[in-house]
């Protein structure tokens, strides 16, 4: 890729956009609270909505007039910037807003980006939603997965007892893992593993995936097991073990944002069937990382 | 013992000539010793696998005691391995979930033939007067000469380069081929500031808020500091991150250490063992 671009362009760009959606409330869709899209989301989840987890406002009230929804894969400042530009003042996110699972704030009061985020946030009357616990419990299919088996073409590969497993037609590690990269869009994605074993079976555990359970998946019946991300000296380390031990298994590493934000796109899709007095829309955010082959800091062009 | 009213000489049974072989655990405990670290409340650092009393026929130093590693120790007549990462898997070398593990019974019984001993050998490195994965990487890199502060030499000030002329140096130096960076490849950077191995959420928020333009580290969550660089970046703060993965920012560490360890083991050979990158890039295979 030859051309670098760098998040500064956009920031102009973000801005612009950002006043833009502050001051075009369409008046048909004034009465819409976020806590309207929250009850709705509640009866569409098939289950039930439980307490306790890291789900719920992390920025605004449930009283807040919403002029457009927004999902997101992580509630990054660009992610915000894009979601104003496209008309979102409700950001519903599958990680967190301020850089910790739980989003605590207890050690952030006084950090000068958290200053800076929630006073932009708070200046464009925006709710961020965190959307983790219940869109991975949403029935019949876990909304990440329902999204992701989408993206690759993998939904008639899902084994009827098992959400997390799939029989593909036969390739090999190099072949899923170019298959990923060109369906993804990941550039930075890592395999542990011989590039030239056969592939039929794959356990999948988007996002996150520690030693355990992950020890259990890759001593499944699955030939490679896919995860977002995991630690070297954990995970990792297992994985390096299985195969130096004679094992004929894989691990892919996606990155966790690029594993999981096409269930964040379905979210969008899902979120249209019942709110329908605003827009609903799915902002992209860009591959964090960039490599020494592809020494490029991308911005999603969509902003 | 309620009361002590006889006192035998201090540490009198330690002043025999000790006559027979070494053994693992006389060696470890001089390792600890000679660290000069105090030792943490909790600490992670112990045996780990194997007999304390087996006689050692030779040392092996490695950042992480993988299978691979304990072959290649064990190929040159190693029979103690002196690891910075743990060999079972987790942080502090639980076996709580290993029942029935295959995997688990392959590595013990491989370690059980070859009467090998797994020190844990993390926390006192580390607390050590410097850093000794700080004063090792730092020999690695070349970077003994920019160091900016001796008592922590994990900030250097180098000449002026770009965050891409960065990571190109250190995947030179380092063999890192799967190395991940954050933030635009022209950032002009001269100041640079490591957290060697894994870094916690807010160590390194702290660092990015600091004089260095380029944070690096082994491995940092991206749900954590790797969104708070994105989110710099994004404000215009001129900043990145470089995620070098764990073993190629502590290896060099662990180098160090096998030189230091010869420096007071003597009668025993000392080997350092490197371990292979975990991963590959699809990219890189065509």
């Amino acid at each position: 890729m030859d051309t670098i671009f760098t998040r500064r362009t956009m920031l102009a760009a973000g801005a612009a956009g950002a006043a833009l959606a502050s001051t075009a409330r369409p008046s048909s869709a004034a009465s819409l609270t976020a806590g309207d899209v929250i009850e709705r989301m509640k009866q569409h989840i098939g289950g039930p909505w439980r307490e306790g987890g890291v789900d719920g406002y992390k920025v605004g009230t449930p009283e807040t007039i919403v002029i457009g929804v927004a999902t997101t894969m992580m509630a990054t400042f660009d992610a915000f910037k894009a979601a104003l530009a496209r008309g979102c003042n409700m950001v519903i996110t599958h990680e967190p807003t301020y850089w910790s699972h739980p989003d605590t704030l207890t050690y952030i009061q006084d950090d000068p980006l958290y200053r800076v985020k929630r006073a932009f946030l708070e200046k464009h009357n925006v709710v961020s939603y965190h959307l983790h616990d219940h869109w991975h419990a949403l029935k019949p299919i876990d909304g990440i997965n329902a999204g992701t088996m989408q993206l690759m073409g993998w939904t008639k590969y899902m084994h009827a007892d098992n959400q997390r497993l799939f029989t593909l037609p036969p390739t090999t590690l190099l072949g899923l893992a170019r298959d990923f990269r060109n369906k993804m869009n990941d550039r930075t994605l890592r395999v542990v593993g011989d590039p030239q074993m056969p592939v039929r079976i794959v356990y999948e555990s988007w996002g996150n995936c520690s030693q355990f359970p992950g020890a259990q998946f890759m001593n499944s019946e699955a030939d490679v097991l896919v995860i977002g991300e995991a630690q070297d000296w954990d995970l990792v380390e297992y994985a390096q073990d299985l195969v130096s031990s004679g094992k004929k298994k894989g691990l892919i590493l996606l990155g966790h944002v690029l594993s999981e934000q096409w269930g964040m796109k379905y979210c969008a899709e899902w979120l249209k069937g019942f709110v329908t007095e605003v827009p609903v829309k799915f902002v992209r955010i860009v591959e964090p990382y960039w490599n020494l082959r592809h020494p490029a800091f991308e911005l999603n062009p969509k902003i | 013992m309620a009361t002590t009213t006889a006192v035998a000489p201090a540490n009198s049974m330690f002043r025999v000539q000790h006559t027979g072989p070494l053994t693992a655990l006389q060696i470890v405990d001089k390792i600890i010793a000679q660290s000069g670290a105090s030792g943490r409340a909790k600490t992670v650092d112990r045996i780990t696998a194997g007999d304390p009393t087996a006689a050692v026929t030779g040392i092996a130093v490695t950042a992480m005691a993988t299978f691979d590693c304990l072959k290649a120790a064990a190929a040159a007549g190693c029979n103690l391995v002196v690891t910075y990462e743990p060999v079972w898997w987790l942080d502090d070398d639980s076996l709580d979930r290993m029942e029935g593990d295959g995997l688990f019974a392959a590595k013990r019984d491989f370690l059980r033939a070859h009467n090998m001993v797994v020190f844990n050998f993390h926390d006192h490195w580390r607390d050590r007067a410097p850093d000794g994965i700080a004063a090792g990487m730092a020999k690695a890199l070349g970077w003994e000469g920019y160091i900016a502060d001796m008592s922590h030499p994990a900030t250097f000030r180098l000449p002026p380069t770009t965050l891409l002329g960065l990571a190109k140096e250190l995947h030179t130096k380092l063999g890192d081929r799967t190395m991940r960076m954050v933030g635009d490849p022209r950032l002009p950077v001269a100041t640079v500031a490591a957290i060697w191995g894994n870094a916690e959420q807010m160590a390194t928020i702290h660092l990015l808020n600091g004089s260095a333009d380029v944070v690096i580290c082994g491995y940092t969550h991206e749900w954590e500091a790797v969104e708070y660089a994105q989110d710099m970046v994004a404000v215009g703060d001129k900043k990145g991150l470089i995620l070098l993965g764990d073993i190629k920012s502590v290896e060099g560490g662990m180098q160090y250490c096998a030189d230091w360890l010869k420096t007071f083991i003597t009668d025993i050979p000392v080997t350092f063992v490197p371990v292979a990158e975990p991963y590959w890039n699809p990219a890189d295979l065509g």
